[in-house]
């Protein structure tokens, strides 16, 4: 009787802390959510920001950190710069991935590779937060303290099979995406936390070429 | 008259390859008698370590580069996975001496020949322990040979300081291919290149500290 009182209890208890984590909007407040991103992603041209990319593999005993820097500018620049532990820069452009890999340099042809296109329309509307209208996903909306959460579930069964979900993270404050995290299972995931980030500051070209 | 004298060089030629190819693997190492039965490899057997290292993978002319990601995770099984810079995994392997099991592959990758010659390669290079039935020396080295079904693994030891720097694995006739190991300390390579000799394949591992 008493183990009953207990679990129950229990039930209720991480019951509460549960939602105290993560609430679902409203239908009002996801439209206003929704308002407010868009407002701040029309107005963004350039973007920089500082990245640490965390890889949880759940046989492992600690997650594999890298960071770097990452430059995007309008409609579809994109570059990653790895600079810790290695030097490892991956550009997106004109339908191309440009790489430097310690100096080693290559390029490979998108242009054909659908899922490659959605991967890459997916970073960059992970980036600048502006990938509610993409009939690609089923997106739900959460509240948590101080952030917005928006949860993207593929549909598309290709995609899915590399992605299980996609979870943007957003500050309340500044509408802007402050982590961005991928999950391949429910227990292998990346998780990349954006920092210090510049807003339509002059990019100079030469960023998104190797 | 003239056919036969052609056919009896053509054999000549041929016995003269075998015999060459037959004599290759050992003809320059001088047999020596047996020091030890065993030999214990620890560079990837340490169930705490979590083994992380940029790879750089060159087949035929392709280059190829991501994370390779290895951990022991009980007496037997070693889980091996390959993920892009990114952290999408490419592969996931689980891998015994006795076992292997695909855990998932991307479906480019999924293509047999690949995967057998990785759990071939793999396996050699989580293997930990190595049953030793001839000895063999040169100028460098101690050299240990350990039968393994249809082919034999030689261990180089050098002589300088006894520690394993390189695997070669061959058939009765033909180096298949070697792992050499760029050693940080006595149970630790900061380093290792598999390299094949009879297709165009050299995987390399650079060891990487964490943030």
């Amino acid at each position: 009787m008493q183990t009953k009182i207990y679990l129950f209890l229990f039930l209720i208890l991480s019951g509460f802390s549960l939602s105290a984590q993560e609430q679902k909007m409203t239908a009002a407040e996801i439209a206003q959510f929704k308002e407010e991103v868009n407002v701040v992603a029309k107005k963004i041209k350039t973007l920089s920001t500082d990245f640490v990319q965390y890889k949880h593999l759940d046989f492992l005993s600690k997650d594999i950190e890298t960071s770097g820097k990452m430059f995007f500018k309008e409609p579809a620049l994109l570059s990653w710069q790895y600079k810790k532990p290695y030097n490892y820069t991956i550009v997106f452009k004109n339908g191309k991935i440009l790489i430097n890999d310690e100096g080693k340099k290559s390029a490979v042809d998108i242009g054909n590779s659908k899922i490659f296109a959605r991967i890459n329309k997916l970073i960059i509307g992970s980036v600048s937060g502006n990938m509610f209208d993409d009939a690609a996903f089923t997106i739900s909306y959460f509240k948590l303290k101080g952030q917005n959460l928006a949860k993207f579930i593929p549909k598309d069964a290709t995609l899915k099979k590399y992605i299980k979900q996609i979870e943007l993270t957003f500050d309340k404050e500044e509408a802007t995406v402050v982590q961005v995290k991928l999950l391949e299972s429910s227990e292998d995931y990346t998780r990349i936390v954006l920092k210090n980030k510049v807003i339509n500051a002059k990019i100079d070209d030469s960023v998104f070429s190797n | 008259m003239q056919k036969s004298t052609i056919q009896f060089f053509l054999i000549n030629c041929l016995l003269a390859i075998v015999l060459i190819s037959c004599g290759s693997v050992t003809k320059n190492y001088t047999p020596k008698k047996l020091d030890k039965t065993s030999i214990e490899v620890p560079y990837f057997s340490d169930s705490k370590t979590d083994y992380v290292y940029k790879t750089n993978i060159s087949v035929y002319g392709n280059e190829l580069s991501g994370i390779f990601i290895a951990k022991k995770i009980n007496d037997t099984i070693h889980r091996v996975v390959f993920t892009t810079e990114f952290g999408n995994k490419l592969m996931d392997f689980e891998i015994s001496e006795t076992s292997f099991k695909v855990n998932s592959i991307v479906s480019e990758l999924d293509r047999k020949i690949l995967i057998n010659t990785l759990k071939e390669d793999f396996r050699l290079l989580l293997k930990n322990k190595y049953l030793i039935q001839e000895q063999f020396e040169n100028e460098e080295y101690n050299i240990y040979k350990s039968a393994d079904g249809k082919h034999d693994n030689y261990l180089f030891l050098s002589k300088k300081d006894q520690k394993l720097e390189k695997i070669l694995r061959s058939s009765k006739t033909k180096n298949k291919l070697t792992i050499t190991f760029t050693l940080e300390n006595d149970i630790f390579a900061k380093k290792v290149v598999i390299l094949h000799q009879n297709i165009k394949l050299k995987i390399e591992l650079n060891y990487f500290k964490s943030e």
